[in-house]
């Protein structure tokens, strides 16, 4: 054996990079990096950007987008997507201040049912795409329609406000001066995080986008993974709706439009491959994060805010440009044995 | 090392298995044992019911009737759990793996180590992961570090993990379905390595190949079927390659005549290579190829050959060198530029990298003469079709229907031969083959070299890669041999010996 | 059975639909044409007006833009490829034709609307092709680019476009002209939209580039290796998708007297429903025109029917959210794709019973 393995050694011992530095890491260096040359140009360019309370401003509207992008990392991971979450967010708000304001059932249990209407939702797509095998971009889209309709069907367009000291607190309450959104918001990022990382079922949704006919072979429970995925999607799609609501103090059907877009932004700006298998928290967090300051850095510079979505367009092609340019000339020199 | 075995009462008994699919048989009353420690090669063509047994072993197919006894003990399989709980384990031909995971959790997939309690018993425990996937892997002696991820591991040491995922502590029977059709003969080597040492553990292994020289080095007996039925269960010791494959096929298949002759050098040289060196794949390559030669390129896979056609052919780029086409030097950046300079190109792969499965043998054939075939971006159908007509004729490409069935419904014999007629339609002056007969039956094969010394003889120039001795030495007058990305000699058929060629191709000085 | 049979009926020189489409196609097309006759029958029976020259005229007005883009998205998908940023495209293309008015004039504007949406076309194939991103993601890029684009230019206001001066009087009305003119009673647009999808009917049955799209869809290497321009037939493809969105621009700005940045919303989306509902798949290598046709006519049956019942635009956007999976659901069940648990539960049986 030893000397078979000695006969051919440059074919078997292989140039390999060094362990640190991965494909991950190096993304989410990158990502470092520019968000840094980002908030530099930005404090160059106004002096509002970097005082505390322009500071507090980004912390205090990050969680919507934040929280919903969890879900989208995960349902990625495995090789889906999730288009209904801006359409999830609105109908959880509906839901939620209906029951409150019209059934009367006590604002506690009617923001837990709401955010539950979420997670129904995602059941619904997991089962589309689990069980009739319907390809997961086309499921949501089409639950993106349904659950928008919805939506407006259950509130009969109406705007209602809602608001409630405790309710309040959820979207503009503060801890110690830290809003309680982004806490919540890091704490999820903190629970998914470790989930991902360290847990059977976190690799196993690695595992399930990386081949799925693997790990079936492996026994791992598909399905019920693909279905978890997708309920956690919608659970927390539906949560950000309810932060919505309390920040606005109001539910209105038109909520959370276009949020899908931003999220998957956010996401794949984060590294997380549309491929499947392959993507971090860490990454989206730093994403999220980048897209927030980009948009809040152009108001400041007092851009119209119709460039914003160009900007946002911009810097999804550029950043997935690059790492795709970069990903080609890594294969280049792997495949020249350097 | 398996001799006293064999007397001994068998590990694994498939009685008179039967199985038909929509009422047609496709297994007739196959009988098929195994013992502990030995390797057994399971031989037949394509759809002699190969994979339908290995498939009803694995328990993913019911059979109609039959039994199986494991250890003596009567068993039933329903689903592919139940005979992986009876330590049967499969290696598919494609390997399914996670590229982004690591060799660690690839091994441990569906079982990593976890804590106890709550809420330990759903976090896995990494450190005692990793030392269980080093333990495996020691077991064979394998160097893998088990914390790079698949992706940056080359593909004979995925296999190998693949192996090694295989190997839990209770497998008895490892069927292993052609393990090297991606490997190179040093880690095929490697590879049977381990299988020796998994034998010596007294793992039984079923191993599936269509590479008969090495069923000969590796396997202890052979079983082979035809038509699904069992047609004889041998020892390897006992039987001769031809017997096998008299067998295997269900007539005799003669010695090929060989019938071309040398061309000289009077004739014209209609592709020639200069100097063309591209880094880390091959290096000053120059050749050339006479208008009806067929010249052979013989190197064990992985000699750069396959980046080597690639380059002449466009679809890679060069580092330097030039391509001369009846001694005019073409620049040539992508394929359409070849296929314009006359060069056409049989990939490896059919399935993936010459056909569109999809698509009628019609446009299959005429993918490539789309310029002369379509006027001002029309098809001229009826054109096309006498064209198609005439090569499916001529080269005897043979279909359930007319030239409108999807090529998928064809035989891979034929299917080769429609890719021959894409380039023929694409009137082209060269023709560059790798691996022409992979995965083509025993039977078809001759069919195809019949075929491309008719096209020599009709002028073509003809340039093969392969790995396959047998192949070169039966229609190639002359041959070059490659080794490391280096051509190492020049031979003539007539002259050389199968050691003298093996010789040169594994880089020995001549 | 059914497919050997209808093979066998066509003989050797196929005739009629069986012309353009596979034997598997014609089946599909057939449960198209079923689903939009059931969706007539029940509009026609719950509304008098549903089947009134007048809203026949409408509802077929009411397609086009979905229709014209969706000739060639149709295209695209077949040869793999996707592209959401259409309707955003559409929307900055009207805005520079009404920004174009008051500085080069009104069919400059038109010129050069159509440039642009051809240009936005061509950055889009050469991201895709050159680039390497995930048509996806260029595209959902793209999207946010051309919409912001054309806010920016429309500086958020709905532009109108009509003759303010009278100066133009000539330019104009023909510019009007457009969507109002009508060819034996047909109005242009609707015209129009056939046309496209008579040509691209023609581009995909008899051209090189229809049969490309068809086989780089299929098998993206293996084209290559044929020696087909692959990149080329793609940028092709992406800039038609980008000229089509482009046209239907054009045809709504003067069918609707104004440019709104916010035109077309969600178009993208229903062009999408309409090419998957009429057998496209977004694996790519199949597809055909007259399912397309057939997914935007009952798309549009179904919105129109529902409207003329007052059923609010929310409920249509559930409809056809609705009708996107059951199209797609029940056409997986055809293909046995689908495991209910039914196999499952027949082996149980089988075993059972030979136990």
């Amino acid at each position: 054996m030893s000397n078979l393995i000695s006969a051919d050694p440059a074919r078997l011992t292989p140039a390999r990079r060094r362990k640190w530095l991965t494909d991950d890491t190096l993304t989410s260096l990158s990502l470092i990096v520019s968000f840094v040359v980002l908030c530099a140009f930005f404090a160059s360019q106004t002096p509002f950007f970097l005082t505390q309370a322009n500071l507090s401003t980004i912390a205090s509207t990050i969680a919507i987008v934040g929280i919903t992008a969890i879900g989208m990392t995960l349902v990625l991971i495995t090789g889906g997507v999730d288009i209904s979450v801006g359409s999830v967010a609105a109908l959880s708000g509906v839901v939620t201040s209906l029951l409150w304001l019209e059934h009367g059932i006590p604002l506690g249990v009617s923001t837990v049912l709401g955010i539950l209407a979420g997670a129904l939702v995602g059941l619904l797509n997991g089962a589309i795409v689990t069980y009739l095998k319907i390809n997961p971009l086309i499921t949501t889209l089409a639950t993106f329609s349904i659950i928008r309709g919805l939506a407006f069907v259950l509130s009969e367009g109406q705007t209602n406000l809602l608001s409630n000291e405790a309710f309040n607190f959820i979207g503009r309450g503060t801890v110690a001066g830290i809003p309680f959104s982004l806490l919540v918001m890091l704490a999820l990022y903190l629970v998914f995080g470790f989930i991902l990382r360290y847990t059977a079922f976190g690799r196993n949704l690695y595992a399930i986008g990386g081949s799925p006919q693997a790990s079936r072979l492996a026994g791992i429970a598909v399905t019920r993974h693909l279905l978890i995925v997708y309920i956690i999607s919608g659970l927390l799609a539906a949560f950000s709706g309810i932060i919505n609501v309390s920040q606005l103090a109001s539910s209105a059907p038109r909520a959370a439009v276009g949020l899908e877009f931003t999220v998957i932004t956010a996401v794949v700006l984060g590294g997380t491959s549309l491929a499947g298998g392959k993507g971090t928290l860490i990454g989206t967090l730093i994403g999220v994060i980048i897209l927030r300051t980009l948009d809040n850095g152009l108001v400041l510079m007092q851009v119209s805010s119709f460039y914003q979505d160009v900007a946002r367009g911009f810097v999804l092609i550029l950043a997935v440009g690059f790492d795709q340019i970069r990903l080609k000339l890594g294969q280049l020199q792997r495949s020249k044995g350097v | 090392m398996m001799a006293e075995n064999t007397s001994a009462a068998p590990l694994l008994e498939m009685r008179h298995i039967h199985k038909s699919f929509f009422g047609v048989k496709v297994l007739d009353d196959v009988s098929v044992s195994l013992h502990k420690g030995e390797v057994l090669a399971l031989l037949g063509e394509n759809g002699a019911g190969k994979s339908t047994l290995i498939k009803i072993l694995n328990g993913d197919y019911t059979m109609d009737s039959g039994e199986i006894y494991l250890n003596g003990q009567h068993v039933q399989f329903h689903e592919p759990r139940d005979a992986e709980a009876h330590g049967i384990r499969m290696i598919y031909q494609e390997l399914h793996y996670a590229p982004d995971l690591s060799v660690t959790e690839n091994l441990l997939l569906s079982e990593l180590p976890r804590g106890r309690g709550f809420p330990g018993r759903y976090i896995i425990d990494w450190r005692q992961a990793r030392e269980i996937a080093q333990s495996r892997l020691k077991l064979l002696d394998l160097a893998i570090d088990p914390d790079v991820h698949m992706r940056d591991l080359p593909v004979v040491e995925r296999q190998i993990v693949e192996i090694v995922k295989a190997l839990s502590a209770d497998a008895q029977i490892i069927v292993m379905d052609e393990p090297t059709a991606a490997l190179t003969p040093p880690e095929v080597e490697m590879l049977f390595g381990i299988i020796r040492n998994l034998c010596a553990q007294g793992v039984a292994i079923i191993y599936i190949s269509h590479r008969l020289d090495e069923i000969f080095e590796i396997a202890d007996r052979v079983t082979i079927l035809r038509d699904g039925q069992h047609v004889a269960t041998k020892r390897v010791d006992e039987v001769k390659l031809a017997s096998v494959v008299e067998l295997m096929v269900g007539r005799e298949i003669e010695a090929r005549r060989k019938t071309l002759a040398l061309t000289g050098q009077e004739s014209q040289v209609v592709l020639e290579v200069q100097n063309l060196t591209k880094l880390g794949a091959y290096e000053d390559v120059s050749l050339k190829v006479h208008a009806g030669e067929i010249v052979g390129v013989f190197g064990l896979i992985g000699s750069g050959q396959l980046s080597l056609t690639r380059s002449i052919f466009g679809a890679e780029r060069p580092d330097s060198g030039s391509i001369l086409v009846d001694g005019r030097e073409c620049t040539i950046r992508h394929p359409q530029d070849a296929r314009n300079a006359g060069i056409g190109f049989v990939p490896v792969d059919r399935k993936v990298q010459s056909l569109i499965m999809g698509q009628s043998v019609r446009k299959n054939v005429t993918l490539s003469n789309w310029q002369r075939l379509a006027r001002m971006g029309f098809f001229q159908q009826r054109i096309e079709k006498d064209h198609t007509r005439h090569w499916v004729d001529s080269l005897g490409i043979r279909m359930a229907g007319d030239m409108e069935v999807p090529i998928r419904f064809l035989s891979g014999g034929n299917q080769q031969k429609t890719v021959l007629a894409r380039w023929l339609e694409a009137n082209v002056r060269v023709l560059i083959l790798n691996e022409p007969t992979w995965g083509v039956d025993v039977g078809a094969r001759s069919d195809i070299y019949d075929q491309l010394e008719a096209l020599a003889q009709s002028g073509l120039a003809i340039l093969i890669v392969s790995s396959d001795i047998q192949e070169i030495m039966s229609v190639c007058p002359r041959i070059l041999t490659i080794y490391r990305g280096r051509i190492t000699a020049e031979f003539h058929r007539e002259s050389v010996s199968k050691d003298e060629l093996l010789a040169a191709a594994a880089g020995e000085a001549v | 059975m059914t497919t050997m049979e209808s093979t066998a009926a066509a003989g050797s020189r196929p005739t009629g639909l069986r012309r353009f489409l596979r034997a598997s196609e014609v089946q599909e097309v057939l449960a198209l044409v079923i689903m939009l006759a059931l969706i007539v029958l029940v509009m026609a029976s719950n509304s008098n007006l549903f089947l009134s020259p007048r809203n026949i005229i409408n509802l077929l007005m009411d397609s086009t833009t979905v229709g014209m883009i969706a000739v060639f998205t149709t295209m695209l998908m077949i040869s793999r490829g996707l592209d959401l940023s259409v309707a955003s495209t559409a929307a900055m293309c009207g805005v520079i034709i009404g920004t174009s008015q008051s500085t080069i004039g009104l069919w400059p504007g038109v010129m050069l609307a159509l440039i642009a949406g051809a240009l936005v076309g061509l950055i889009n194939g050469f991201l895709v092709t050159f680039v390497g991103i995930n048509p996806l993601i260029t595209t959902l890029g793209m999207l946010s680019i051309t919409r912001g684009l054309a806010f920016v230019f429309a500086d958020g206001l709905t532009i109108p476009v009509f003759d303010l001066s009278g100066e133009h009087q000539a330019t104009y009305t023909a510019f009007t002209q457009l969507a109002e003119g009508r060819l034996f009673d047909i109005p242009y647009p609707i015209l129009v939209m056939s046309g496209l999808f008579i040509l691209g009917i023609v581009l995909l049955r008899y051209t090189t580039y229809g049969r490309a799209m068809y086989v780089i869809g299929d098998n993206e290497d293996a084209s290559f290796l044929a020696g087909l321009p692959v990149r080329r037939y793609r940028m092709i493809a992406y800039t038609l998708s980008g000229l089509s969105a482009a046209v239907a621009a054009v045809f709504l700005t003067s069918r609707l007297y104004a440019a709104d940045p916010r035109a077309a919303p969600n178009i993208e989306l229903t062009v999408i429903t309409a090419v998957v509902l009429g057998g496209t798949s977004l694996a790519g290598g199949q597809g055909n025109l007259f399912g397309t046709l057939l997914g935007v006519l009952i798309l549009s049956s179904l919105l129109n029917g529902l409207k003329l019942q007052s059923v609010s635009t929310e409920l249509q956007n559930i409809a056809q959210g609705l009708v996107l999976l059951l199209a797609v659901g029940i056409d997986q069940v055809r293909q046995g794709k689908i495991d209910l648990g039914l196999w499952r539960l027949f082996r149980r049986q089988a075993r059972a019973s030979t136990q």
